[in-house]
């Protein structure tokens, strides 16, 4: 008995790992946002989204590893005042006339068993292409009855300091360099 | 009445509240307007387990009264309910139908309170009623960041307030349970006298 429960786990084994495949799902525009928040005047905290973005994510559940690749289509800013949104995109912040897009990409996704942890990857923002790690606070995959495939997806979240990508509007007159983002992602199975 | 002409009268009605109310005495009672640029209500839900759906009601209206030195205040403040932004055009649409917020029959909602709670001149806790829908119920935000400053000509006090809400509450029920009943509230607010 023992024997043939060993047996049939090495099966089951050999098994999990013979279907270890990648799957390519495509971010669902609806329920993917780069939100961002900032500090206003010591009192209060500015948020704001980006609307449009395009992107693709591997994933091996099995394997444990994934890829991503979003881009943000920086002029979709969206922080409810317009006026705001045009100083955001402007030379000042973003410079969205001569970068348009910002760009995520990783290659390394972090699991504690069956849960993503954290994906490290590089941001490119203003030209510049810098290193971070985005903290998974929630991951799971469901079978979405609309689209009638699985969809995968979470909340991750990281801290920025704007300075580094050359964003340095304000900071001499005490506007914070500190940046939170919080990202929804949903993506679903191709 | 339109919104301007609400605007002051509830400053001017809140004003005088303040300088006649009996009680505990107002020791120095200001009236602060919300800046539209800085007034915002930012909601979180569930979404299938799996991931946090995010959107945003503004420019929030009204008017806050602050009496820092006796530990009081009150506020009236009014959310446009069609101003809902969640970044999708149909989303939006379809959060404003009978089944969720009812934009049409229910153009506003109000929060109005009268509970403030301080801890020494910071304001920590604003308890009230939250009204969507035609439906009030009870809600108490608390404070996660407060401050005041002086601006040239008056002073800007403002911070983050957070609270939740279940939307069944108030018969907003489509999408239950796969889109979550449990609602976050995260508002930013500045008021300037």
């Amino acid at each position: 008995m023992k024997h043939t429960l060993i047996a049939a786990s090495l099966a089951l084994l050999a098994l999990g790992s013979a279907q270890a495949q990648t799957v390519s799902y495509g971010i669902d525009p609806t329920h993917t946002f780069a939100n961002f928040e900032i500090g206003h005047m010591g009192t209060s905290t500015l948020r704001g989204r980006f609307d449009k973005k395009e992107g693709t994510v591997q994933l091996d559940r099995t394997a444990r590893t994934g890829s991503v690749d979003i881009t943000i289509d920086v002029g979709s800013i969206n922080t409810g005042v317009e006026p705001f949104n045009k100083h955001l995109l402007s030379e000042d912040f973003f410079n969205a006339a001569k970068f348009p897009t910002a760009r995520f990409v990783s290659s390394k996704f972090n699991f504690s068993g069956d849960k993503l942890t954290d994906v490290t990857g590089s941001l490119t923002l203003l030209g510049k292409t810098l290193p971070v790690t985005l903290k998974a606070t929630q991951f799971n995959c469901y079978m979405n009855p609309m689209f009638k495939r699985e969809v995968c997806g979470g909340d991750f979240e990281t801290t920025l300091q704007r300075s580094q990508w050359g964003m340095g509007w304000g900071l001499n007159m005490g506007a914070p360099d500190t940046v939170r983002l919080l990202v929804q992602v949903e993506a679903i199975k191709q | 009445m339109q919104p301007a002409a609400f605007h002051i009268a509830a400053a001017r009605a809140a004003f005088l509240w303040a300088a006649t109310a009996g009680g505990p005495a107002y020791a120095q009672a200001w009236v602060y307007t919300l800046d539209p640029d800085h007034s915002f209500v930012h909601f979180e839900v569930q979404h299938f387990g799996t991931s946090t759906t995010r959107g945003r009601f503004g420019p929030v209206r009204g008017v806050v009264v602050l009496d820092r030195a006796a530990g009081r205040g009150e506020l009236s403040l009014r959310i446009p309910t069609a101003s809902v932004d969640t970044g999708i055009p149909v989303f939006n649409a379809r959060l404003r139908q009978a089944d969720l917020l009812a934009s049409d029959e229910h153009p506003e909602a109000f929060f109005v309170a009268t509970r403030f709670r301080f801890e020494g001149p910071r304001l920590a806790e604003v308890r009230g009623e939250f009204t969507l829908r035609g439906i009030g119920q009870a809600l108490s935000l608390h404070a996660t960041h407060f401050a005041c400053r002086s601006v040239e000509g008056g002073e800007v006090c403002g911070g983050d307030f957070e609270g939740e809400v279940l939307r069944g509450d108030f018969g907003a029920t489509f999408g239950l349970p796969l889109v979550g009943d449990r609602v976050r509230l995260k508002v930013q607010v500045e008021g300037r006298r």
